[in-house]
């Protein structure tokens, strides 16, 4: 009898851990425990997003209602600023599932295991400490036309590449992308970093042993046992980039006009600045389903692979 | 039993914690703290005593609204206790859903024209029609103004204060560049590019990405022709009509002629920067007077001047704005509300009042202790300028928002080209929600 046999008939059928599956149905406590949570949930985020999907059938000022049906989606399908919105939050999500994701993975398997790596780490990882509105009072400094960057640029000769860099879409969007991934990727490097060191040091070893080394022994040993990690990080910044709000609305207010907006801000402006709770509604419902369907389809993917 | 043997019962009256009690203690304890403010939010209680509560968008104006309401106090028995909600969209949303229920403040400030009857239709002011005559019979209030605060034939509220829109230019600048206070458009021109020539921003022009886009759009058209500017307002003309256009053509030319900052430039600079002399000229609000007091800006440091008409034809005319002092129909003390609207501009009420705010108040016989601003109303009183409603409160609020992103969008490119497409764009809007605002 092997070791592990030993072990299953030591455990009765009364100790046994239920299976999931089992038909055995929950204990009254177990419920008791689940209520607060589902409870939660359900008064919190179920119910409002019903509610926020039976509204988006009504043109809605705050004091009058009346049912339009599908009239605020369809006006939204044909609507320039909504679709520019849609552009935008599709740059964000390129845009920063690339750069600090990448920078952060790259960061972190490069200073893992030199002697100056944790200087370095507290460098990238400093600006992740600042609140969102620090970060952008910052590059606001740097980025307005009469700002730093451009001031810097003057003074070396450079006056060429001077750009009203808040101003001009999609330059626009273009450095609040990198403004975010200056402040994210110390994140990222992180959860990489906590992954890179569950790694064992035996495949690493088996893997040299084999006469793997550089990039091979990177792609090949340590990227494959990163995986777990990857779609944690990836699936925070999947979900983030598709919500992008506080820097945009900080930085440039979405604007010149409408141009830098995302689908959060647009959600926001007609909510809140406009009074229009139907189509504001209506906004919020699309941004809901895409950032569901994005992320159950990655997740899903992603976890049945592992 | 001896003495060192415990029964259970003692056992269990030892001192010691265990963590149910905690887990009961930290329950009671959370519940007493959420349950009242569950009650009734802290912001739309009712005031102790006498005293009324007045919400608003500007918390910095605290300490003038006491002050005020010392002299209230002293007038109809009734003081304010204020509420601020910081953030303007916020604000908005909070007296537009609070006050159709009974947790609202007594007192709101709003905005007049178009935003007050956006309100105001829907039944959550209270008429204020004896406040205004009373005011009147007093002479507080300038009667012309009655309307911009009223929706079919009744007024909502009171001003609070009654701005307007002046060129700020700064003394150390012009002062060393020889340059008089501008008699005619030409002359201003002329001082805008002395100004350029010598290094000097001529103009400072925020709104790349807020509200003060629509600062030079209805300035130029008030300078061309204060009657074109009415009609448009009141949706009677297009924004593709002439005036328009060239009210556009000017703008752009003046962007040619480099006499504006960039448009992501901010008015918060503006004590700073006309300190140095780098700024020669700012048009605002003359509440941003304010700012200046507030930063410690000596008042030789800038002055105040109406900008002169635009066509030669056209008579003096500057824009107006105006906060508006509302009572709520379900003000928890109606009657004491009513009171107070009705004091509001009082002039010892506004004298104090004014007195904090350095800005010109409704009733003409308060003037702040502020140089610039008593010079310019001076120059207002002499020239006896139009009056037109600032765009932000001129048309219904869905349209001038969308069009003020129209012309910051313009700011980042302004050319001629963009101005045909701007101005159609707007237009395209105004056919919309005129037709919306009148559903």
């Amino acid at each position: 009898m092997t070791a592990l046999d030993e072990r299953n008939s030591a455990l009765t059928p009364r100790t046994r851990p239920a299976r999931p599956g089992n038909s055995q149905r929950p204990h009254g406590s177990l419920l008791l425990f689940l209520f607060p949570a589902v409870a939660l949930v359900g008064i919190l985020l179920i119910l409002p997003f019903l509610f926020t999907v039976y509204r988006s059938f009504f043109r809605d000022n705050g004091f009058s209602r009346s049912w339009v049906g599908l009239e605020n989606y369809t006006t939204l399908l044909t609507d320039d600023i909504f679709l520019r919105s849609v552009l935008n939050t599709g740059m964000w999500t390129a845009g920063t599932l690339l750069l600090p994701v990448l920078l952060g993975l790259l960061i972190a398997v490069g200073t893992n295991s030199v002697r100056w790596g944790p200087m370095a780490r507290f460098a990238i990882v400093l600006p992740y400490a600042l609140s969102g509105s620090v970060t952008a009072l910052l590059w606001n400094f740097m980025l307005q036309t009469d700002g730093a960057t451009n001031a810097m640029l003057d003074s070396l000769g450079l006056s060429t590449l001077e750009r009203s860099w808040l101003l001009e879409w999609p330059m626009n969007t273009i450095v609040m992308i990198i403004a975010t991934t200056w402040q994210a990727t110390g994140a990222s490097m992180i959860l990489f970093l906590v992954g890179l060191q569950a790694i064992p040091a035996e495949t690493i070893e088996a893997g040299r042993v084999d006469g793997a080394g550089g990039f091979r022994l990177f792609r090949s040993i340590v990227l494959p046992q990163l995986r777990p990690i990857s779609v944690v990080v990836i699936g925070i910044s999947l979900v983030n980039s598709l919500k992008t709000f506080d820097i945009v609305w900080l930085l440039t207010r979405g604007g010149p006009g409408t141009e830098s907006e995302t689908l959060a801000l647009t959600m926001y402006r007609q909510t809140f600045t406009l009074s229009r709770y139907g189509y504001g509604a209506a906004v919020a419902v699309i941004l809901t389903v895409i950032v569901l369907l994005a992320s159950w389809t990655y997740l899903r993917r992603q976890l049945r692979t592992n | 039993m001896s003495a060192t043997t415990r029964s259970p019962a003692m056992t269990r009256s030892t001192p010691t914690i265990d963590r149910r009690t905690v887990l009961r203690w930290a329950s009671g304890l959370g519940a007493a703290a959420i349950l009242p403010s569950c009650a009734r939010g802290t912001l739309t209680r009712a005031a102790p005593g006498d005293d009324v509560t007045l919400n608003n968008d500007n918390p910095t104006w605290a300490p003038g609204f006491e002050s005020a309401g010392e002299v209230l106090r002293a007038k109809t028995g009734h003081g304010f206790a204020i509420r601020a909600v910081p953030d303007v969209s916020s604000y908005q949303q909070v007296v537009r859903m609070s006050a159709q229920t009974d947790s609202t403040t007594d007192l709101v400030k709003w905005w007049n024209g178009y935003r007050l009857q956006d309100v105001a239709r829907a039944e959550i002011f209270a008429d204020l029609t004896a406040a205004w005559d009373e005011a009147e019979r007093n002479g507080w209030v300038d009667p012309s103004l009655r309307e911009s605060f009223s929706y079919d034939g009744k007024p909502y509220a009171v001003p609070i204060y009654q701005s307007y829109y002046a060129v700020f230019y700064s003394r150390p600048a012009y002062q060393r560049l020889g340059l008089e206070v501008p008699q005619d458009w030409d002359q201003f021109i002329a001082n805008a590019q002395a100004l350029r020539d010598d290094g000097v921003t001529p103009i400072l022009s925020a709104g790349a990405s807020s509200w003060e886009s629509l600062i030079w759009f209805q300035q130029l058209l008030i300078g061309l022709d204060p009657d074109f500017y009415a009609a448009l307002t009141e949706g009677a003309a297009s924004y593709t009509d002439d005036t328009a256009q060239e009210a556009m053509a000017i703008w752009a030319d003046m962007y040619e002629q480099k006499l504006f900052s960039p448009p992501d430039s901010q008015v918060t600079e503006l004590p700073g920067r006309f300190a140095e002399g780098s700024v020669g000229m700012n048009l605002h609000g003359v509440w941003n007077a304010n700012a200046f007091a507030q930063a410690g800006v000596d008042e030789d440091t800038f002055g105040l001047f109406l900008l002169p008409a635009v066509a030669a034809t056209a008579p003096p005319a500057v824009v107006t704005e105006s906060g508006a002092l509302a009572v709520t129909v379900n003000a928890h003390k109606m009657t004491e509300a009513l009171e107070v609207a009705g004091a509001w501009l009082d002039t010892d009420v506004q004298q104090a009042w004014v007195d904090f705010l350095s800005d010109l108040s409704a009733n003409p016989s308060a003037l702040p202790p502020v140089q610039p601003v008593q010079d310019l109303a001076a120059q207002i009183e002499q020239a006896s300028p139009v009056l037109a409603t600032r765009y932000w409160e001129a048309s219904p609020p869905v349209l001038v928002e969308g069009n003020v992103e129209e012309l910051s969008a313009f700011m980042t490119e302004p050319t001629l080209a963009m101005a045909k497409s701007t101005l159609q764009r707007m237009q395209n809007r105004a056919d919309a929600e005129w037709d919306r605002w009148s559903m």
